[in-house]
C-alpha cells in the first residue's frame, strides 16, 4: 500500500538529518505505529505519506515515497485526498466549517462527489463513529473525544485506503482515548484501512498495533514487530519495563499477554500493606483551603460546592474526563477567577488578590501551553528575565535549565525547542521565584518517556526539598502512578474522589495503570512498587 | 425550528425594497419600511450566532442618523425658512462660497438633513437584517463558484477573529501569572502573532490535503430548495417596490 525507498529527508537550514534510507513497505490492513522522542520527525514522517512534505513544508527529499502506486513527488497533497486521510495532532485546528455534518462533507464537495453519494457517506460515517447525536451541532461546543472522532469522519468520508493520525489522544481522557483508538482497531479489521498512527503514550496504543517504526533521532530508523522494537528502545511503556525488571523471558505488549507470564508472582504472598505512607503529619501545614467553592460562567456551572485542602510537600494530582471543571478549579486556585460563592485562600490570602512580584513569590503557574509565557528572543533572554524578576545572581535560572535538559543552546529561539525543552524553561522560570505552590495544567501533552522521568525529577525536588505543594492536572495515569501522593477526582463539577493515589487509581478500571492492571488484586502501582514489594529477585 | 426560507430570499427582499425607498424618497415610508424589517426580525429569528448583528446595524443607523444632523446643522448650505437657533458663524475665505460653518439653522435645514440620514439608516436596516437573518455558510454555498472561493476565505479569516480573541485572553491570563502585570504590545503582540500563524498554516495543511482547490468544480451537501413561500415573499416584495417607484 505504501512504499518508502531509499527515504532521507532534511530541512533546509538544519545540520540534522530527519530521516536517512529509509526503506520499507506497509501492507494493506496494517496499523503501524511510530515512535520517537519528540522532536525526532515523527510528524515529518506522517506527513510525507501524503506528500505535505515537502510539497507544504518544504525540506529536501531523497528517494521516493508511492501511496497505491502514486508517486508523493509528483502530485500536490490535494490529489491524494482520496486516498489518504490525515487527522493533525490538534483536530480544532484543522476545521473549516463550524457544523459537523458540513465539516464531514467539506473534503467531497471539493472533491465534486454527487449529492446522493454524499449524503449515503455522511451517513454511513456518522453511524460508524457514534456522531449522530451531535450530527447538527456547533464543532466548537463539542469535547475533545468528539472531536477527534469528527475529525477522523471528516478524513473517513473520503473512503480513503490509508489513514494517517498524529498523537490523536494526546489532549484526551482515557475512556476517550480508549474510544477513539477502539474505532481506528475496528476499521483496520473490519474495512481493512491502512492505519498510520505517531503516539508517545505507547501504554495506549501499544496492543492495537501490528508494526513499530523507530525513530531514533539521528536519522536512523528501524522498523520490526512490536515485540522486537520494544525489546531494545529505549521509549518503552510501563509493561514493558516490569518484563525487563521481572527478567521475564517473553515481552508481552497487552495487559492479558504479561498477566499470564506473571500468574506465578501474584501467588507469592507479600505482608500485608505496608504502602501507606509513614509521615509526620505534626509537620504538615494546609496550605491551600477551598471552601465550598462554587464557579458558574453565565449559565454553566464548572463546579458546585467544592471542598478541599492542600498541606504542604503534597503532590497532588487532579483527573476527570474532558471538560469535568479540572481546568477550573486550578484557575481558582491560582486566582484567575473568583469564586461565585465559597472562598479559596493560598497560605490565608486570597490568590485573586495577589499581583506583580507577590504573586509571583507566592503561586507558581505552569499554563496548558506553556509557550503563553515566553515572549523573548532566545532563551538566554528569557532566563535573564526572570533572574532579574526575583533579583537572582545572572545565571542562576539558565543552571537550573541545564540540570533539567543538560545540553540546551543558550541562544536558541524558545519556538524552535522540543516540547520537552520548552516545558522545561517554562518550569525553571516558573521556579526562579521560589513559589510556595506550584500549579501545572496537562503537563506532559506531547512529552516521550524521557523527558517526562526528567519531568518529574524536577517536580518531587520541588516537593520535598522545599516543602512545598504541587498541583497537577493531567490524563496521564502513568504519571499520575509514579508522581502523585494523592488524587482528586473531578465529575461533572463535584468531586467524586479525593485520597491516596493507590486507592482512588485502583478503584477505577478506567483510569488503572498498565502494572496495576497486570498485578491485580495486588495493590502495586508502578515497576517500583513491584520490585520492592516483591524483593530483588523473584 | 421555522419553516426555512432560501438564503437568497430576504438579501433579494432587502434590495427591492431599499430601491423602493430611494425612489419614493419619502421619510415616511422609509420609516414604515424601518418597521417592516424590525417585524421581519423578530418573526424571523432562530437564535443562530449572526441574529445579534441586527443590533450593530440598528446601532450603526442611529448613529449615521445623529451624525447627518450634526453635519446638517454645522455645516451645510443655507436653505431659507423658519430660523430655530443660531450658532456662531465663522467666516470662511472668499473663494470657498456655497459652504459655510455656523450660522443660523431652520427648520428645513434640519429636516432635510433628518430625511436624508433617515434613508441610509433605512437601507442599513433592511440589509443588517438580512444578513442577521441568513446564514452566510448557506449564503455562500448558492453564490456562485467564483464567489465561494473567495467567501471561503472570508468565513475562515472571520473564524480566526474568535480564536484570536481566546489566544489573546490565555496568554494574557498566563502572564499575569507570571506577574506581568503591564499590557505591552511585547509581551502580547509576539506569542499571539506566532500562535496564530501556526493555525493558519495548520488550517491551510488540511484543507490542502483535503483535497481544496483540486477541482475546478464543487458538488454541494445540502442545496437549498426554492420554496413557494420565497416566491410570495419575493412577489410580495417585488409589487411593494412597483408601487413606490411608480408613484
Amino acid at each position: 500500500m505504501i512504499k518508502f525507498s531509499n527515504v532521507s529527508l532534511i530541512y533546509p537550514q538544519s545540520t540534522k538529518t530527519v530521516l536517512e534510507d529509509l526503506s520499507c513497505e506497509i501492507q494493506e490492513g496494517e496499523m503501524v505505529l511510530v515512535i520517537g522522542q519528540t522532536g525526532s520527525g515523527k510528524s515529518s514522517l506522517l506527513r510525507l505519506v501524503n506528500g505535505l512534505v515537502p510539497h507544504h513544508t518544504g525540506g529536501i527529499l531523497a528517494g521516493d515515497i508511492s501511496v497505491d502506486g502514486i508517486s508523493t513527488r509528483e502530485v500536490r497533497p490535494g490529489n491524494l485526498a482520496h486516498l489518504v486521510g490525515i487527522v493533525g495532532q490538534n483536530p480544532i485546528n484543522g476545521f473549516v466549517t463550524d457544523v459537523v455534518e458540513e465539516e464531514l462533507a467539506f473534503g467531497m464537495e471539493a472533491l465534486n462527489i454527487p449529492h446522493d453519494v454524499m449524503r449515503k457517506r455522511v451517513e454511513e460515517v456518522l453511524d460508524l463513529l457514534g456522531l449522530n447525536a451531535v450530527r447538527n451541532r456547533n464543532i466548537a461546543t463539542l469535547s475533545g473525544g468528539e472531536q477527534q472522532r469528527v475529525a477522523i469522519g471528516a478524513a473517513l468520508v473520503m473512503h480513503p485506503k490509508v489513514l494517517v493520525l498524529d498523537e490523536p489522544t494526546s489532549a484526551l481522557d482515557p475512556i476517550a482515548a480508549e474510544e477513539v483508538l477502539s474505532i481506528l482497531h475496528r476499521l483496520v479489521h473490519d474495512l481493512s484501512v491502512t492505519v498510520i498512527i505517531a503516539e508517545h503514550r505507547l501504554e495506549r496504543v501499544i496492543q492495537f498495533v501490528d508494526r513499530i517504526i523507530y525513530i531514533e533521532g539521528n536519522g536512523e530508523t528501524s522498523i520490526g514487530s512490536a515485540e522486537e522494537i520494544l525489546a531494545r528502545s529505549t521509549l518503552v511503556p510501563p509493561i514493558i519495563r516490569l518484563a525487563r525488571a521481572l527478567n521475564l523471558q517473553e515481552i508481552g505488549t497487552s495487559v492479558r499477554d504479561v498477566r499470564r507470564h506473571t500468574s506465578h508472582l501474584r501467588d507469592i504472598p507479600t505482608p500485608e500493606s505496608d504502602l501507606t505512607t509513614i509521615t509526620n503529619t505534626s509537620t504538615w501545614k494546609t496550605i491551600v483551603d477551598v471552601k465550598k467553592v462554587s464557579l458558574s460562567y453565565g449559565q454553566t456551572e464548572a463546579l458546585k460546592q467544592v471542598s478541599a485542602s492542600i498541606a504542604s510537600g503534597e503532590i497532588v494530582a487532579v483527573m476527570g474526563r474532558n471538560g469535568a471543571g479540572k481546568s477550573s478549579l486550578l484557575e481558582l486556585i491560582v486566582g484567575l477567577h473568583r469564586p461565585t460563592h465559597g472562598s479559596v485562600t493560598v497560605l490565608d490570602q486570597d490568590p485573586s488578590a495577589l499581583h506583580g512580584n507577590a504573586r509571583r513569590k507566592m503561586i507558581g503557574y505552569v499554563p496548558q501551553e506553556p509557550s503563553d509565557l515566553l515572549y523573548l528572543q532566545s532563551v538566554a533572554q528569557e532566563c535573564h528575565q526572570a533572574d532579574s524578576d526575583s533579583d537572582l545572581t545572572p545565571g542562576t535560572t539558565f543552571s537550573f535549565l541545564g540540570r533539567l535538559v543538560p545540553n540546551i543552546s543558550e541562544s536558541t529561539h524558545p519556538n524552535d525547542l522540543s516540547e520537552g525543552q520548552r516545558l522545561a524553561l517554562v518550569l525553571s522560570i516558573v521556579l526562579s521565584s521560589n513559589p510556595d505552590l506550584l500549579v501545572l495544567d496537562e503537563p506532559t501533552r506531547g512529552l516521550d518517556y524521557q523527558a517526562k522521568n526528567l519531568f518529574m525529577l524536577a517536580l518531587k525536588e520541588y516537593a520535598q526539598t522545599l516543602n512545598n505543594p504541587v498541583i497537577l492536572a493531567t490524563h496521564d495515569v502513568e504519571l499520575v502512578a509514579e508522581l502523585a501522593d494523592r488524587v482528586i477526582f473531578v465529575a461533572e463539577g463535584e468531586i467524586v474522589a479525593d485520597g491516596c493515589t493507590l486507592d482512588v487509581l485502583l478503584s477505577s478500571p478506567a483510569f488503572a495503570p498498565q502494572v496495576a492492571k497486570v498485578m491485580s488484586p495486588k495493590p502495586w502501582l508502578t515497576v517500583d512498587d513491584v520490585i520492592s514489594a516483591l524483593g530483588t529477585q523473584p | 425550528m421555522k419553516a426555512p426560507l432560501h438564503p437568497l430570499t430576504l438579501w433579494i427582499w432587502a434590495l427591492l425594497l431599499a430601491i423602493g425607498v430611494i425612489t419614493l424618497n419619502s421619510s415616511w415610508v422609509a420609516l414604515f419600511v424601518v418597521g417592516v424589517a424590525v417585524a421581519v426580525y423578530l418573526i424571523r429569528l432562530d437564535g443562530a450566532p449572526w441574529n445579534a448583528t441586527f443590533w450593530w446595524s440598528i446601532r450603526i443607523a442611529l448613529a449615521i442618523v445623529f451624525i447627518r444632523l450634526i453635519v446638517g446643522v454645522v455645516i451645510g448650505v443655507p436653505i431659507p425658512g423658519t430660523t430655530l437657533f443660531s450658532i456662531p458663524r465663522i467666516s470662511l475665505p472668499q473663494w470657498m462660497p456655497g459652504i459655510r460653518i455656523g450660522g443660523d439653522v431652520t427648520l428645513e435645514r434640519l429636516s432635510s438633513s433628518a430625511h436624508e440620514g433617515l434613508i441610509i439608516a433605512t437601507l442599513i436596516v433592511l440589509f443588517g437584517a438580512a444578513t442577521a437573518l441568513t446564514s452566510p455558510h448557506k449564503l455562500l454555498r448558492v453564490l456562485p463558484i467564483f464567489v465561494y472561493e473567495i467567501g471561503i476565505t472570508l468565513v475562515i479569516a472571520t473564524s480566526v477573529f474568535p480564536q484570536l480573541a481566546q489566544s489573546l485572553h490565555r496568554i494574557r491570563n498566563a502572564q499575569k501569572m507570571r506577574g506581568i502585570e503591564k499590557i505591552s504590545l511585547r509581551t502580547i503582540a509576539l506569542p499571539l502573532l506566532e500562535q496564530s500563524l501556526s493555525r493558519s498554516l495548520l488550517l491551510a495543511e488540511s484543507m490542502e490535503s483535503r483535497g481544496f482547490g483540486v477541482h475546478g468544480k464543487r458538488s454541494r451537501y445540502k442545496p437549498s430548495p426554492w420554496n413557494l413561500r420565497d416566491s410570495v415573499v419575493v412577489l410580495a416584495s417585488l409589487s411593494f417596490c412597483i408601487v413606490m417607484v411608480a408613484a
